[in-house]
């Protein structure tokens, strides 16, 4: 995997205890915007470097049928989502 | 008493490993810490001085303090970082929180360097030294920086034993270790030791901390009248403040200063600079609800002459235009017409604001006071910049200056134990 840390638009779903689940998001791959929905989340971690809560997310999904396994982040102060590595 | 055992937490080159943590939590491939980097200014204009630097940095001899245009004369590859106050702010809150898991009595020193009381803990949590271990290691994990950690009976030696050797240690300074760890530095490593009292010291032949400890008590006094004896009892490991929780310490003045781009030479210039500095002291002063009753104005000059010039009030005030007409005063007073480079701006002998008592001889302040409140609450809401005086305009002059955090306390440094 290879660190991208793109911004990206994301639908998440919020539980009621707050905690988000991201469902479908939109990056842009050579500027071609791709909408990639998430099949599996392998594992949910948390980070506090520097400080700076963030949230991070080992999801699976299939692209071009080829399965992939890439990382989101959830950046808790500013509620900004990234694609991390993929 | 049963010994007690004090923790001095300090990060090392705070402001530089925060940024280069933030940055690559942030995706950027490149590490600050591993290149030659610093902290401080604006990399843009190469105005201002370094706050941090990284350890590649300091092989290049670039010292904290020192300008940025001669630091990259001697490094022209250099990366110069802005500082970024809220990044630190949160990175120092966060690393006290993890402090508190270890103890109740943390007591945040600096932004960069706290205090914890370790006495009794070993009960509950182990030997202290694997403490310090556990908690050094925890930071550089969670939160991605490193500490240096110092492990004493005071405070003053747990300071003296995080300096000791970085970065990433843990190091004790018991005071049966004092004369082998403590006494053959140079004397200007000790706490309170700076630049003036070094000179004065080694100009008596008194080069170690231990030369110091070895000298009449009497002898210092007469030459540095209290602060010889403070000294005296440092190099000796004497010290004994308890740790307070928190990080407030009773203010005694407030001040900002300026160093401008260009050099003033008229007199309105001047004017307009000390009324940039005034508001944001005599805000923070409202802020604090304190009243000052003296105010003093320093200035330097092209050549690096300074000087500074003070006048005490018969009526407290905390009053923008009252404050700038008297500092304004004061620089007449005090100035001979020379380029000035750098302007400074002080109020001290503070007091409560509780009640404000008016003189019937001289102008009558009450409106100014009012306009001062409805401009602060301004400013408050919608940001600082949102309400200036038109004297600024198309003056090339900044209508506010100074201060890191305007709104918020931010801790700051203090060389009280």
């Amino acid at each position: 995997m290879k660190v991208i840390m793109q911004p990206i638009e994301m639908v998440a779903r919020f539980n009621e205890e707050g905690i988000p689940r991201p469902v479908k998001f939109k990056a842009r791959f050579e500027d071609i915007p791709v909408v990639i929905v998430i099949d599996k989340i392998l594992l949910k971690s948390e980070e506090k470097l520097a400080g700076n809560p963030m949230l991070i997310f080992r999801c699976q999904s299939i692209i071009d049928g080829v399965l992939k396994v890439y990382e989101l982040k959830y950046e808790l102060h500013t509620c900004k989502w990234f694609l991390y590595k993929m | 008493m049963r010994k007690r055992i004090i923790f001095h937490i300090d990060v090392n080159s705070a402001y530089l490993s925060w940024e280069a943590v933030y940055r690559l939590q942030q995706g950027d491939s490149l590490d600050l810490r591993t290149v030659p980097s610093v902290v401080g200014g604006d990399p843009l204009t190469r105005h201002g001085i370094v706050l941090a630097k990284s350890i590649p940095a300091k092989k290049y001899n670039i010292k904290t303090g020192e300008g940025l245009y001669s630091a990259l004369a001697k490094c022209p590859e250099l990366i110069i970082v802005k500082p970024n106050y809220y990044l630190f702010r949160r990175c120092s809150e966060a690393l006290g929180n993890i402090l508190k898991e270890y103890s109740p009595l943390v007591q945040q020193f600096s932004v960069d360097e706290y205090f914890l009381d370790y006495t009794a803990m070993e009960k509950l949590l182990g030997d202290p030294i694997d403490t310090a271990y556990k908690i050094k290691d925890r930071i550089k994990s969670e939160l991605g920086f490193t500490v240096n950690i110092g492990i004493s009976t005071n405070k003053l030696l747990a300071k003296m034993a995080s300096e000791l050797q970085k970065p990433d240690k843990v190091h004790t300074l018991f005071p049966e270790e004092i004369p082998d760890k403590m006494w053959p530095l140079p004397v200007e490593e000790l706490f309170m030791v700076g630049r003036a009292t070094s000179r004065k010291l080694l100009a008596r032949n008194i080069k170690t901390i231990g030369d110091l400890a070895h000298t009449d008590p009497r002898l210092l006094k007469a030459m540095l009248k209290s602060h010889g004896i403070l000294i005296w009892n440092y190099a000796q490991g004497q010290e004994n403040s308890p740790v307070h929780p928190g990080s407030r310490i009773e203010v005694k003045g407030m001040g900002n200063s300026t160093t401008i781009p260009f050099d003033v030479d008229n007199r309105r210039e001047a004017y307009l600079v000390l009324l940039s500095l005034i508001e944001t002291v005599s805000a923070r002063l409202r802020n604090g609800g304190y009243l000052a009753q003296l105010v003093s104005v320093s200035l330097k000059t092209n050549e690096f002459l300074s000087y500074s010039h003070q006048r005490k009030l018969y009526q407290p005030t905390d009053c923008t235009n009252e404050i700038w007409e008297i500092a304004c005063e004061l620089f007449d007073e005090a100035w001979k017409g020379q380029p000035l480079r750098h302007l400074g701006v002080r109020v001290s002998e503070l007091c409560h604001n509780d009640f404000y008592q008016p003189t019937f001889l001289g102008k009558d302040y009450a409106k100014e006071r009012k306009v001062d409140r409805a401009i602060d609450e301004i400013r408050e809401r919608f940001g600082a910049q949102a309400i200036v005086r038109s004297a600024y305009l198309h003056s090339g002059l900044r209508a506010i200056t100074g201060g890191v955090i305007a709104e918020e306390e931010y801790p700051m440094m203090t060389s009280l134990l």
